[in-house]
């Protein structure tokens, strides 16, 4: 018992020393593949634009690619400016669908006839004073010598499900607050 | 004293292992920062000025008497005018489905563009309930050429030579901000 306790513990010390090599190179592999189709995918672009959840935004086939600027946010729940919820749809009768939601503005949210969002004219106004105090303070000059000029761009994302009366009051309110040109989101359409 | 042959030859096929682990970090890492960094909502815009017109700008147009190619959106069908009656008017009938019918409008577009190959806007009139995805259908049916298109040709004032034209009206105005409809 004892010799065979002896070959037994030899045996055990040479495996001991023998050291457990993991496979690299096949994880290697599926890495780079990985690496390779992210690199392909990879969107280099200027814009941040955020997503508001259960935004279902249209396909389009346009190729221009929106530069980073102001964005309005419209759900058939809600518009939101800059990240900041400034008004709540009152929802009607009529279950809201894929296709077709059923809301209206509260009429405290409106004035001049029914065009101008009160809360949306306010944030906009507060989000060009920022803009042009950031201007005036910025190095950025043109060839006078003044700050350089307010762009006003508004870039517009709203539910595909969003009526262009509800789009129409947005732009009307924007154009009061001295945005100049709209810029409207939507999904790239694969070609 | 010389080694024998075949312990020659063990001596020189010692492997040589490459040592993978800290180009597997790198490329752990790299992965992180591409998952974190990459948007796969490829995010696309079309632009529109805001319509301004001073009185001088309208009493200038009426003299001018420019195309202004307008598409009123109405119940049951889409109307391709001029109000100076540059162009026949014509209606274009919405499909038994009652949608838009864009394939016919871009047709319609096209014929337009061939006569007036240097107008790049078109005024568009939505109707209230149209949602906003049918507008960038429209907006996309009105601005873009497709591949199948025939082609167009303007006419460059610089060089003087005939280039195809890259899009049919590439600027989309809305004309009814201040109407009720």
């Amino acid at each position: 018992m004892a010799t065979s306790r002896g070959i037994m513990a030899r045996k055990g010390r040479r495996n001991a020393n023998k050291t457990f090599e993991l496979q690299l190179t096949s994880m290697m592999d599926v890495l780079v593949i990985i690496v390779v189709f992210l690199l392909k995918s990879y969107n280099i672009s200027t814009h941040n634009f955020s997503n508001a959840s259960g935004l279902q935004l249209p396909l389009s086939g346009s190729q221009d690619n929106p530069t980073d600027s102001l964005q309005v946010i419209v759900t058939p729940e809600s518009i939101t400016v800059d990240q900041n919820r400034i008004l709540d749809f009152q929802q009607l009768a009529g279950q809201m669908s894929s296709k077709e939601a059923n809301y209206s503005f509260r009429s405290s949210d409106l004035d001049e006839g029914g065009r101008r969002i009160i809360p949306l004219y306010d944030a906009l106004i507060k989000a060009k004073e920022k803009t042009e105090l950031l201007l005036a303070k910025s190095q950025s000059r043109t060839a006078d010598g003044k700050p350089l000029p307010f762009e006003g761009i508004l870039a517009i994302q709203a539910d595909k499900r969003v009526k262009y009366d509800t789009i129409k009051k947005i732009m009307y309110t924007a154009g009061s607050a001295g945005y100049k040109v709209f810029r409207f989101l939507a999904l790239k359409k694969d070609t | 004293m010389l080694k024998r042959p075949s312990a020659r030859n063990k001596a020189h096929k010692e492997e040589v292992e490459l040592n993978l682990v800290p180009i597997l970090d790198t490329m752990v890492t790299l992965i992180g920062f591409l998952l974190f960094t990459t948007s796969f909502l490829a995010i696309v815009s079309i632009e529109s000025p805001l319509p301004q017109a001073s009185p001088e700008q309208v009493q200038e147009k009426i003299l001018e008497k420019p195309l202004q190619l307008t598409l009123t959106l109405r119940e049951k069908e889409v109307e391709i005018w001029s109000p100076f009656n540059k162009i026949p008017t014509k209606s274009i009938a919405n499909t038994p489905e009652g949608e838009i019918n864009l394939k016919a409008i871009h047709e319609a577009l096209i014929e337009v563009k061939k006569s007036f190959p240097s107008e790049t806007q078109v005024v568009l009139a939505p109707n209230n309930t149209t949602p906003y995805e049918v507008l960038i259908s429209l907006m996309d049916t009105i601005r873009n050429l497709d591949p199948t298109d025939p082609s167009i040709f303007i006419k460059n004032e610089k060089t003087g030579v005939d280039e195809p034209a890259k899009g049919l009206f590439p600027k989309v105005v809305f004309g009814n901000l201040l109407g009720d409809t």
